[in-house]
């Protein structure tokens, strides 16, 4: 049986950052898992930023200040102790990316530069141009071969083995080979990613963003945390849902209707188009529904101009952004406005994750960290260039607290990993045979339009209760589903089916807080609830996944310093 | 209603085979659209990689009708019409291993990708707690270079990868390499271009296909001079790449003009050249292509040629 002390499943910004904290003087045995090749990521997709107070552009900037946009962007869910240590430690990670050889825009004083963001009170975000994300994964790509760490590309995480509260280890498929394997582990860190793809085609998130690991917690009896808080990002192509940057709005992009006005001045007067993600993607979805957008009902859009930028501001500091509107919607946007609309963009909810220094979860041996996990530094809504940073600031402390658990734990035993093995191997085998049933990719669309139409930017009790019922049919339906491929080399159906079965499990606990939460708060905006209720719902959301049962649970917000209040922009 | 005929390269670890597909066409599709239409409708067997669908993932490259593009940003109307046909052919990368289908593995790729040392050796002016100070300008050095995502098409459409041995490195390979040589915080440009050189840096065919199919428009041909004169002034001088530019550098200096004759003699020396080139040196002296005896003259116009040296030297000082 293969056996390492430290396995990390993903290899995007967070499971790299782990797998190298994890790995640098000391002498554990470290392997990464991950279903794609690690530079495919979703890492790599994040455009706009990363926020650190570092002041270089504004002198006035601090942590205090980054704190506090934070928890109010949050909407008062974020835990404040673990915002703290994340806005404290979030200067010295940027200097430590600087030193991995991030290539990092500059100011002219040769400090990295800074763009405003929404949601924050100074301009902290650092960038590179429009590609942050991707520079940032693809260095520490290269810190990961320069350190030797060992990729196991093309494995798929099957489920995660626990016994009595205890990591055992886990089983996983190396796809090429079609072989399921299991592998002994002191220490997992799970690193997996959002589940943006319950919305399937109405996403700005990667095709493979399935939440695999996260489902695998919740089969192993972590909870989910808060799992209702979904991010819309406003500015998605109106067409295809590809993701339009932040920094277009940062860099003074207009919102505008087909009036010609710059709506946002009747919803954030101050902030304008700077304001927050879930405020802006609801004004949008609010002028549509009231009939001041273009187009017609899932067609509908607004419009976003930048053609008073300039030629030479939009080539220089939005680049790909005109090239994704020219490839997706055939749009100059140095000529011509550009079609937008809302899409499915962030996972606020994930694994709970019980100690934000070190990752933890509430089972001895996993650690969950990025969008996968939920810690929380983002309540019930994320500032824009805060997810690149929560994932390589907690990527580092996820992986020096994997190494700390594996330093003090010893092997399981094996029987139960064998006999989940064993179970795996009997259920890709039976599917391979299976020749008829249900198509999964329609079930998969059945999911997908019950969230989109119930569970998306606005939602209703009763709406909610539909999508619901829907679900548990899709959950039924899944049982007979067949994929249509015999083959035992790298066979991508069954691998799609048994995302699909992490999907459906995943929806289902948007879906069950989503009811459950009898307030409007952040993301989570119902028309039948529409105040913000900190009497009865300032607090964490919990669902449980016991023996087939879903089951909900509360626990209280850390709150330290900051009070919360009218979230007024 | 329209159709769309499209042929897959087919593969599954042993054997090889063309399939044929049929889909109604919609106007305004993606490349991605129609493999992801052949998946879920006709044939949930078919194997491709994809997973941003905005190209910034590199994951999905692939061949249409001999072009390498990345399917997700790709328009099927532009590949209609650039081959003016209703029938496409899609087929895995060249130069790469084959999985199944249309994915092929990158593992190999990268470990011939770590002979160019590609991680940054800071210089000592940085640290881990305070980073490094770098002007703009040293930014957008590096800034066009890093937009690589490890797509592939420059490896797939190298035409030197097509005959050589494995050695050449491929052309994302030399511009990892040159991204750190250029790098005003790396303090180990040798650890770079050396191996660069070590391995057939030299041979790059100048055919441009890199360029010119590269999704990010990264200028790689450019960059590989650029190594290449980086290496000559690390000292490589006598190799054949190195004496074939000096030979060009000093004729044309001289005379505005190539000596033909003298170039073979000058790249690999009198005795290689005789022993190797005489047969071809007859053969391009029959059809008039060279005449050892013609005593070349310098080219009207050489003051305005050397005045092109001058302005190139300035360029180089104003850059470095």
């Amino acid at each position: 049986m293969m056996k390492y002390d430290v396995v990390v499943v993903g290899a995007g910004g967070a499971g790299m950052q782990a797998a190298l904290n994890a790995s640098y003087g000391s002498s554990l045995k470290i392997a990464v898992l991950s279903k794609i090749f690690p530079t495919r990521s979703h890492t790599g997709a994040a455009q706009g930023g990363i926020n650190a107070a570092l002041g270089y552009r504004d002198a006035t900037d601090s942590i205090e200040k980054h704190f506090k946009d934070t928890v109010k962007g949050s909407d008062f869910l974020a835990d404040q102790d673990a915002v703290q240590f994340f806005t404290e430690n979030m200067p010295k990670i940027i200097s430590e990316l600087d030193y991995m050889g991030v290539p990092f825009s500059r100011d002219q004083n040769g400090h990295i530069a800074q763009r405003p963001f929404g949601g924050a009170s100074s301009p902290r975000t650092c960038y590179s141009a429009d590609k942050t994300g991707h520079v940032i994964l693809h260095s520490l790509y290269e810190q990961c071969l320069q350190q030797g760490i060992h990729f196991y590309d093309d494995w798929f995480l099957l489920s995660l083995v626990v016994k009595d509260n205890e990591l055992e280890g886990l089983v996983a498929m190396d796809m090429r080979k079609g072989e399921i394997q299991a592998i002994q582990a002191k220490a997992v860190v799970i690193a997996t990613g959002g589940f943006g793809r319950v919305f399937w085609s109405r996403t700005t998130n990667a095709i493979n963003m399935t939440g695999d690991g996260t489902a695998a917690c919740f089969n192993a009896g972590i909870p989910l945390k808060d799992p209702e808080f979904v991010q819309f990002h406003p500015t998605g192509l109106a067409s295809t849902g590809v993701l339009v940057s932040e920094a277009c709005r940062g860099e003074g992009g207009y919102l505008l209707n087909k009036d010609g006005e710059r709506f946002m001045k009747r919803y954030a007067p101050d902030k304008m188009e700077l304001g927050p993600r879930d405020l802006v993607a609801r004004s949008i979805e609010t002028e549509i529904k009231e009939g001041r957008g273009f187009g017609e009902g899932m067609n509908s859009y607004v419009l976003m101009d930048l053609r008073h930028l300039g030629k030479e501001r939009i080539m220089q500091r939005l680049p790909q952004v005109r090239e994704l509107a020219l490839n997706f919607e055939g749009v100059d946007i140095i000529h011509e406005p550009v079609p937008v609309r809302p899409s499915c963009h962030y996972m606020m909810g994930g694994i709970s994750v019980s100690d934000y220094k070190t990752l933890a979860t509430s089972v001895h041996g996993i650690h969950a960290v990025g969008e996968c996990c939920c810690v929380s530094i983002h309540g019930a809504n994320r500032l824009g260039g805060n997810s690149v940073a929560d994932v390589v600031l907690f990527g580092k402390y996820a992986g020096l607290g994997a190494r700390q658990t594996a330093e003090n734990r010893e092997f399981g035993s094996i029987e139960k990993l064998e006999e989940e093995q064993n179970k795996w191997i009997e259920k890709f085998k039976m599917m391979r045979k299976k020749t008829a049933g249900i198509k999964f990719f329609e079930i998969r669309d059945k999911m997908a339009e019950a969230m989109w139409y119930h569970v998306g930017i606005f939602r209703v009790g009763s709406e909610i209760e539909q999508a619901l019922a829907t679900l548990d049919e899709a959950i039924e339906e899944y049982k007979d589903a067949y994929i249509g491929d015999s083959s035992e080399r790298y066979n991508m159906a069954f691998i799609n089916y048994v995302e699909l079965g992490n999907l459906l499990k995943l929806a289902k606990a948007v879906t069950i807080g989503a009811l459950n939460r009898k307030e409007s708060r952040g993301s989570h905006s119902r028309g039948d609830f529409t105040q913000r209720d900190d009497k009865n719902y300032l607090k964490h959301t919990l669902v449980y996944y016991d023996e087939g049962r879903f089951r909900l649970d509360y626990a209280p917000v850390m709150i330290t310093s900051y009070q919360p209040e009218e979230r007024k922009y | 209603m329209k159709k769309l005929k499209i042929t897959i390269k087919r593969y599954d670890g042993q054997k090889s085979w063309n399939q044929d597909y049929e889909i109604d066409y919609e106007k305004g599709r993606t490349v991605l659209w129609s493999l992801t239409m052949i998946r879920e409708k006709l044939d949930s067997t078919l194997v491709f990689s994809s997973a941003c669908q905005h190209g910034i993932c590199g994951s999905c490259a692939i061949k249409i009708n001999g072009k390498t593009v990345l399917v997700c940003q790709t328009p099927l109307d532009s590949m209609l019409n650039l081959f003016k046909t209703d029938r496409l052919i899609y087929e895995p990368m060249s130069h790469f291993e084959v999985i199944r289908d249309l994915a092929v593995a990158w593992e190999p790729k990268m470990e011939k990708m770590k002979k160019v040392n590609p991680w940054l050796i800071p210089i000592e002016a940085g640290t881990k707690e305070n980073g490094f100070l770098q002007g703009a300008d040293d930014f957008q050095k590096i800034s066009s270079a890093t937009d690589c995502i490890l797509c592939g098409i420059c490896t797939s459409e190298c035409n030197q990868l097509e005959v050589n041995d494995g050695t050449f490195l491929d052309p994302f390979i030399f511009n990892k390499a040159y991204r750190f040589a250029v790098d005003s915080r790396d303090c180990a440009s040798e650890d770079h271009v050396h191996p660069a050189y070590e391995n057939e840096l030299w041979k790059c065919l100048h055919c441009m296909q890199c360029v010119s199919n590269c999704p990010k428009h990264i200028d790689l041909t450019g960059e590989i001079s650029a190594l290449r004169n980086m290496s000559m002034k690390m000292g490589e001088t006598k190799n054949q790449g190195a004496r074939h530019a000096r030979a060009f550098y000093e004729d044309t200096w001289k005379k505005g003009q190539l000596n033909e004759t003298m170039l073979p003699i000058k790249t690999d020396g009198l005795l290689k050249t005789a022993a190797t080139k005489v047969p071809f040196a007859l053969r391009m002296m029959k059809t008039g292509k060279i005449n050892p005896l013609e005593l070349q003259k310098p080219v009207n116009g050489i003051k305005g040629v050397r005045e092109l040296y001058d302005y190139a030297k300035e360029v180089e000082k104003s850059e470095s």
